[in-house]
């Protein structure tokens, strides 16, 4: 099927130092229905705008069918847009709203009059055409929108977050409705959300954002079954994650056992782990791979979430038979409900310099550091100078270095001043025994750690960063 | 038993305040227009000004005033309302400057100072009453144009303009369906709050040279001769047709501005 929207290389800044999205690179075939799924804040809305033509891309260009667009105004673009809040006019009735771009485009007034008709049947609204827009409810005015995209039949049809405002119940008739519709009339959607459940049951392609970035595109089951990362892992569906490490050939350790896995990375490869609640198979004590005790049953409804403490790791289960709290429970996984995936981090590396009070200043902070694991031979003296093995001293002040850190390394604090740098918490993901940070500087720098206790996101906190745990080495060194 | 405090109760200030100096001074007026010099009940003085050619005449040339000058206000108060509320200027010291410092100054000196412009440019401004007097009234009234548009235009959706321009209109197009439609509750208070006083401000006129009469002149004129009658029969004259006009215009406005007009 042909390529009916390109953005290649996509970035939006307003300042042309902090971008919105970046490096969006995506595809849409004709007649497909994409969602564009992340929190809010991704970049998601932006993206979707840029496709409307009511931002213009920084960077990057939009290709219509091959043709770029990026320049071209919103009113001459081949596509429609259902928005967040509908938008509708207030100040004209149904009908009115709906043939607002019939008119524009001044079409004989039967015509109008059919087509109005046609999609007011298609979102099944006949007999409302002289209803005030301000006496029809959350899900009409809903449906109003959608059917003054569709009848300027659009190449494209852009919907951001249009079930944001609705009830639960009617959200869920929505997307089956949207989704009939979509098969119904052909067009490609493109659709905003945040509601992951939303995604996976609409859509034929996910494309998940965050922090102005694409995570991964792929089908839902992909997305499901095979995330990236453990950002997408956490972000769809509930998901139970844990460090781990390669330990031969298609075997993976974690939760103090070693598993078989479909995953073939390279031995000894540190990966975060995936194993989904309704994954975990639970088995009497005995049998079980790993040995824990129940500490936490919740009904859900169509399960039982079950809380499993082995060791320090707590496991997440889903079942339909209960458990007792304090039952002594073994656990096995298939080999196929395994998941692991390579970091993309897995120790902090910024570009520094030392200086002259012996403190190295990178990434928004400076911190203490021990200067001679750079200097072989080198002492300390009593004036607290740095020496080599002849007593000369070392000028080390300007020194370009790498310095490096370990996750477990650094703790947070809440006092500003007991840090060498501040930032806020912009994620973090729960790993069994211990949650895995992100926090962000006030000019983006990330700095990655563990912590056992839990704190929020959007926590402001100070990094401390033990002397010792610093790993310099001189930037030229490094290839 | 504890005595309740009703908040009805603090309404009672007002309501005296309304008794007598809003609703007694009406039925005295009603009384004075509708009685003859010996106090006896009679409606002479409506058919007296309804006969009058010159009294229908002020009547006809306050309105066409009145006209002018709303119609010159919303001209200048329209794209400057659309400017504050849109663009991206610091908003509210511009507003404040331009509109609202004007105010603090007192009324005469204002008109005043506006003559001694008018004279600079002009020579002598009693060749142009006329003018003068829409000048005078417009540069008086043009804030209480711009205060309704401001907050209407300001409160429009943003996302409106772009459903419009999504829908295939160019930016005249959005303007002309979308914003100028959506600004009408704006421009009716506007107008209510321009086209009313200057029908009957005749202290600018007076001030500016223009021997003309107005309504406001007109029933002054009648008082300083101590024809409390007449002078009260026009006033109730004037009360009906702001009256009239306040239900035309009520169709028109929705709730929201209603309630703005309130405040204002």
């Amino acid at each position: 099927m042909e390529n009916i929207i390109e953005l290649k290389g996509i970035g939006k800044s307003y300042n042309s130092k902090d971008y919105v999205v970046r490096d969006i690179d995506l595809t849409v075939k004709k007649g497909e229905f994409v969602t564009i799924l992340g929190p809010s804040g991704c970049g998601k809305t932006t993206t979707l705008r840029m496709i409307a033509g009511f931002e213009t891309p920084t960077e990057g260009s939009i290709l219509f069918k091959g043709k770029d667009i990026s320049k071209v105004p919103p009113y001459l673009r081949p596509v429609n847009t259902v928005f967040q809040r509908y938008a509708l006019f207030p100040h004209l009735n149904v009908y009115n709203n709906i043939a607002f771009g019939l008119n524009l485009k001044k079409l004989p007034k039967h015509e109008i009059e059919e087509k109005v008709s046609r999609v007011l049947n298609i979102v099944d609204m006949e007999g409302f055409e002289k209803r005030k827009i301000n006496t029809l409810s959350g899900g009409q005015q809903q449906r109003i929108a959608v059917a003054r995209a569709i009848v300027n039949e659009p190449e494209i049809l852009l919907l951001d977050e249009p079930l944001g405002a609705l009830d639960l119940k009617m959200r869920k008739e929505m997307q089956l409705e949207l989704k009939q519709m979509h098969e119904n009339i052909g067009i490609t959607f493109i659709y905003v959300t945040h509601d992951q459940e939303e995604a996976l049951t609409m859509s034929d392609k996910i494309v998940v954002m965050a922090d102005g970035a694409i995570q991964q595109t792929g089908t839902p089951e992909e997305i499901y079954n095979e995330p990236n990362n453990a950002f997408v892992a956490d972000f769809i569906g509930e998901s139970n994650i844990f460090n781990g490490v390669m330990t031969g050939d298609k075997r993976v350790g974690f939760l103090g056992a070693e598993f078989e896995c479909l995953d073939d990375i390279e031995k000894g490869t540190k990966v975060d782990v995936v194993v989904r609640p309704e994954d975990i198979v639970m088995v009497p004590y005995d049998e079980g791979a790993v040995k824990g005790e129940v500490i936490s049953v919740i009904f859900k409804g169509i399960h039982y979430e079950i809380t499993i403490q082995s060791g320090k790791n707590e496991i997440i289960a889903q079942r339909t038979k209960a458990a007792k709290v304090g039952d002594k429970a073994g656990i096995v996984l298939d080999p196929d409900s395994i998941h692991c995936m390579k970091r993309e981090k897995n120790i902090n590396r910024f570009e520094g310099v030392l200086t002259k009070k012996g403190t190295v200043l990178f990434a928004d902070g400076e911190f203490e550091c021990n200067v001679s694991m750079l200097y072989p031979d080198s002492d300390v003296d009593a004036e607290g100078n740095l020496t080599d093995s002849e007593g000369n001293s070392i000028e080390y002040a300007g020194t370009k270095v790498i310095a490096e850190i370990s996750f477990d390394d650094m703790r947070m604090s809440d006092d500003a001043g007991e840090g060498g740098v501040c930032g806020n918490i912009f994620s973090l993901i729960y790993k069994g025994d211990h949650y895995n940070y992100i926090v962000k500087t006030e000019n983006g720098y990330e700095y990655i750690l563990n912590d056992e206790y839990l704190w929020n996101e959007n926590d402001y906190v100070s990094i401390v960063i033990p002397k010792d745990s610093i790993k310099l080495t001189h930037m030229d060194s490094e290839v | 038993m504890k005595k309740h405090f009703s908040r009805r109760y603090l309404g009672i200030p007002y309501m005296i305040f309304l008794i007598f100096f809003v609703i007694a001074p009406v039925l005295v007026i009603l009384y004075y227009a509708l009685t003859n010099g010996k106090g006896q009940f009679t409606l002479s003085n409506l058919f007296g000004f309804f006969s009058s050619g010159y009294a229908i005449g002020t009547l006809v040339y306050s309105i066409f005033i009145a006209f002018i000058v709303t119609l010159v206000c919303l001209i200048l108060a329209y794209p400057a309302a659309y400017i504050l509320a849109k663009e991206k200027v610091r908003k509210s010291s511009v507003l404040i400057i331009l509109f609202i410092t004007p105010m603090w100054i007192n009324f005469t000196l204002r008109i005043t100072a506006l003559k001694e412009v008018l004279t600079a440019l002009e020579g002598n401004i009693s060749y142009y009453p006329f003018l003068n007097t829409v000048i005078g009234m417009t540069y008086d009234f043009l804030p209480f144009m711009i205060l309704p548009l401001y907050t209407t235009i300001s409160k429009l959706d943003d996302t409106l303009s772009e459903a419009a321009e999504d829908l295939g209109a160019g930016s005249a197009k959005v303007f002309l369906k979308v914003t100028l439609p959506l600004s009408v509750p704006g421009i009716i208070s506007g107008i209510m709050m321009v086209f009313l006083p200057a029908m009957t401000n005749y202290v600018i006129l007076d001030m500016l040279y223009n021997s003309t009469f107005i309504m406001g002149s007109l029933i002054g004129s009648y008082f300083a001769a101590y024809d409390w009658h007449s002078g009260s029969m026009i006033s109730i004259i004037l009360l009906v047709i702001i009256f009239a006009v306040n239900i035309i215009t009520d169709r028109f406005a929705d709730d929201d501005a209603k309630g703005r007009r309130a405040v204002l």
